[in-house]
Formats: structure tokens, sequence, C-alpha cells
């Protein structure tokens, strides 16, 4: 991997210029912010179409670094989930609550909080979800 | 590569110390040189497995614990891969030592917790997770094993009872070795009554945070030929293998397999030139029950969605056909998980040399260690031989 990149630069010898974190690049900042504004801020590449809900410099599919943000509805469905009643600091009076993860319909999987899950019974495998907008920690959903 | 054996092995406690990381390490460390029959003037380098001595406030581990050996000169650097640690720099060694460039190293794990209450550990662990994407989300470590016992359950039909065997053999293996965390028989019933932390995981599915400190002297043959001492009888490291996964557990193909596992097996059986029959024995990394299912699957040792079973026929006993965690495993045990991985190395070295007492698997000659990292971010196989 290094070896090819050395290559480059005895040919070109200079560092590359590109690369660097750009506007239009989903930070944890934006994606963060998009959480607050009901909307969930991902990566489409430029080249393959891959859509990802990361922080990422290259495409896990095709290994393009052309990457663009794309804002994503945020409606899924559950692919698994754990049902919390201990949990880290910021959620230590929340529970119990369901943590899920929740593949969305543009493709892309992310993960969430729901609150007030008490019971494998209140939320079956596959249950329909939507991202809510809120001011609690992380990414809230809610069943439709 | 040259050939690199394990020379000697040395162990605390593990679970709640009064110590902090340096002197369990150093504890750890000076069994492991005496194991060896060795001056601490032969370690050239080391390694130290830590994931948290910063709660400590203290970094920089590797001189601190060259120091207290008296070997302030030999160079020591921490590696961190989560609770892959340990396996990481028993790695880190083996390539070292394969490689030419010194004839015997110090491996040693260590990690000291119990200064943290539940809450503030939790959190430190969840750290371990993809912690903007998963952690801060509401994940706990036992709520990312938590999503994947309900997937494996989901896919395969595992019930909570299956999962509940392995604790009780885990602490049933545990009562025979004086060094475990917890001694305590506990039955089915205990485990699916004891408090719910993740679901469908409960208190006695999860590994308690643990102190400790496990060391290993790593050495080339030409050492070995050069100190005299002889090639037979030897713990010799016959496959190393290492791979790594997404950090996030959510950005996985399947939720019911850790990627870096497969990898990581395939890797260590293609270098042993061995295959998942020739083990006589391993030490998985079952820091909940479900992991040690998927761990036995993940290398081939039983097909997917069968593991529960072989558990509850008793295969994976001590005395079964394929004793699994006779140290009593990350569950009972303990795991403190900078030390983890190399203390799989150390019940190894005992089990392989006939030395470990009543929970002694009987005529085994080739050992496997698999630890995990996080939720398969990254993970280690090693494959061991009596020679």
């Amino acid at each position: 991997m290094l070896g090819g990149c050395f290559l480059k630069l005895a040919e070109s010898a200079k560092v590359e210029e590109r690369g660097a974190l750009t506007e239009g690049q989903v930070t944890i900042k934006s994606f963060q912010e998009g959480i607050r504004e009901g909307v969930i801020r991902g990566y489409l590449c430029s080249k393959c179409g891959a859509k990802y809900v990361d922080i990422l410099a290259f495409c896990p599919v095709c290994h393009s670094s052309d990457l663009k943000e794309t804002d994503l509805r945020g409606e899924g469905k559950v692919l698994t989930y754990t049902i919390q009643f201990v949990a880290p600091e910021q959620f230590m009076n929340e529970v119990p609550y369901a943590w899920v993860i929740v593949e969305l319909d543009e493709g892309p999987k992310i993960t969430g909080w729901i609150p007030f899950v008490r019971s494998p019974s209140d939320l079956p495998i596959g249950q329909r979800v939507r991202l809510r907008k809120s001011y609690l920690p992380g990414v809230v959903f809610e069943k439709i | 590569m040259r050939r690199v054996y394990v020379l000697g092995a040395g162990i605390t406690k593990y679970g709640k110390s009064p110590f902090s990381a340096r002197e369990l390490a150093l504890e750890a460390s000076r069994k492991a040189i005496l194991s060896a029959q060795l001056s601490p003037s032969e370690i050239q380098a080391g390694f130290v497995a830590n994931a948290f001595s910063l709660s400590e406030k203290q970094g920089h581990l590797g001189p601190i614990v060259m120091s207290g050996l008296g070997i302030p000169d030999a160079p020591a650097s921490t590696i961190e891969s989560a609770c892959a640690s340990g396996a990481s720099a028993v790695r880190e060694a083996w390539i070292n030592i394969g490689a030419g460039i010194y004839d015997c190293m110090l491996v040693v794990g260590v990690e000291k917790v119990s200064q943290l209450d539940t809450i503030t550990a939790t959190t430190y662990f969840s750290f371990g997770s993809d912690y903007i994407f998963e952690g801060a989300c509401g994940a706990s470590f036992p709520g990312l094993y938590g999503a994947l016992a309900r997937a494996h359950m989901t896919k395969y039909g595992t019930t909570e009872l299956q999962l509940a065997n392995v604790a009780v053999k885990n602490h049933e293996n545990a009562l025979l070795n004086p060094n475990a965390h917890l001694h305590k028989k506990i039955s089915v019933e205990d485990v699916l009554h004891s408090p719910v932390v993740a679901s469908p995981l409960k208190l006695f599915d999860s590994c308690p945070f643990s102190d400790g400190a496990a060391a290993a002297v790593l050495c080339s043959e030409d050492y070995l030929r050069l100190k005299g001492r002889t090639l037979s009888e030897k713990i010799l490291i016959r496959g190393s293998g290492r791979a790594g996964g997404t950090g996030a557990l959510h950005q996985r193909k399947d939720l019911t397999t850790l990627g870096a596992a497969v990898l990581a097996g395939r890797e260590a059986f293609n270098r042993a030139g061995l295959s998942y029959k020739d083990i006589d024995f391993a030490e998985v990394h079952d820091c909940f029950t479900i992991a040690e299912l998927v761990a036995e699957e993940d290398l081939g040792f039983f097909p997917r969605g069968d593991a529960a079973k072989m558990t509850e026929q008793g295969v994976t006993k001590i005395g079964g056909d394929l004793p699994i965690n006779p140290s009593g495993g990350l569950k009972a045990k303990g795991h403190p998980v900078g030390a983890t991985g190399v203390g799989q190395v150390v019940e190894i070295f005992e089990q392989l040399n006939g030395i470990a007492g009543e929970r002694q698997v009987k005529d085994s000659r080739i050992g496997l260690t698999h630890n995990v990292g996080a939720t398969g971010g990254s993970c280690g196989v090693h494959i061991f031989e009596l020679t």
C-alpha cells in the first residue's frame, strides 16, 4: 500500500495537495447538526453510487476519493437491537431504552436509540422506524 | 520467518486489586522471567498491551515497566487494540523475533479499572466502539453484543437458555483456576434470573470488569540453541493470524459473525499448516456468552448455528471432545482488557506443559487462542504446539 504511495511521490516529487477536508464533505459536526435538524447526512460515492453514514476518506466499495454529501430521509427498518438497562453516562437517566441498528431505505446502516422500549414485544425485528428531530443525545428513532 | 517459542509465562490473580497497573505488570513480568529461568538482562525489548492506563493518570507504560524490571535501556511501547491488545502485542513480538530484529522479548498485558465506578467503567468501555455512531447513540459494550446476540437468535434460533449454558460451564472451569476472578458455581436458573444488562444479555452472561496482568517471554529458536536449551518439550508458536473489521458493528454485512475472527483464524491455520480438527483445546474471547458461540463458529470448530447445541451436549467441557476456555474464559477467569490476550497464552503454556492442575486438559499438544478487539474491529488468533 505504502509502496505505491512512495512511487507516486518519486514521480511527481511533491506532497499531494488533494484530499484535504473540504466544504460539502460530511464531518462529525455537520452530521450531528443534521441530526438536530432531522436530517441524516451521509456520503454518496460519485463513482460507484454507494451510500454510507460514516466518516470516510475513500469509498469502502470502489476506493474512489470522490465522495459527496447526501441527505438521507431517515426512514428504515430495525435489523437488530438490544434493550439497555445499564447505560453509559449520557444515557443513564434514559433506561430502559432500545439501542437499534437500522437499515435506511436508501441502503446505508446507522444506529440510534428509541426511548421507552422495555420488552422485546415492543419492538419486533423489521419494525419500520424514522428519525425523530430531538435535542436528546445521539440519534433518536421512533416507530412508524 | 524464524521459529518463535514461548519460553516462560506469568500471571497475577485476576479480580479487584489494590495494586496499580505498573505493579501488576511488574508482578506478571517477574513471574514470566523467572519461569523462563532468565535474568531480566536477557530481555532485549518489550511490548505492553494496555487500553485504559490513562484512567490512572499514567501513560507511557513501556519504560515504566522496563525500569521496574531493572532494564531501562530496553525499548518498550504500548500496543492498544482494545480487548485484543494482548494478541496484537504477542503478534508484534512474534514478527520482531521472527524477522530477526530481536532474539528475546517480553510481552506483558495489564489493566487496572477497579478504581472506576460501574457507570464510568461502562463509559470507558464504550469508547472502544465507533463512539460517534455507537457509544454516543446509546450503545454500551454489553449493548453491542446484545444486538449481536439478538441477530444470532433471530437467524439460528439460539435461545437465552443456550447462552446460559456457556456461563455455567465457564464458571465451573474457573472454580478450578486459582487465578480466576469469579469463584462461584452458578446454575442455568441463576443466569436466567440475573438482572438484565442489555437484553438478551444478563449480568451472568457478561464478563466482569477485572484488574490483572499476564506476561510471556518469547524467544527465537537460535536463542534456545545459543543458550544450550533443548528444543523438545517447548511451546512453539506454530501459527499467527491477525485481521481487521469495521470499527462499527453496524457496518458489517452479517451481524451474526465477526469477519476479523474468520480471517485471523484462516491466516493462523494456514501459517500453521493445520486445520480446526487438529486443535486439542482453545481459549476464546467470551466477553459475553454469545461471543463464545460466535467464536466457535467463526473458527470453523462447528457449523454456523450449531455451537449452542455442542455446548449443551458437553463437547466444550474439560473432558469433552474440544474443551473451550478451560481457564474459565473472560466470563469467569475475568477480563482485564489489555491482559486478556496474553493471559490466554499463559493458560496455553500451563496446559501444554501439563501444569494446569485440576483443570488440566488431558493429552493436549496443540492449543489455540482467539482474542477480539471490541466487536471485531480487530482479532488475533495464535496456534501453539508442544514440540
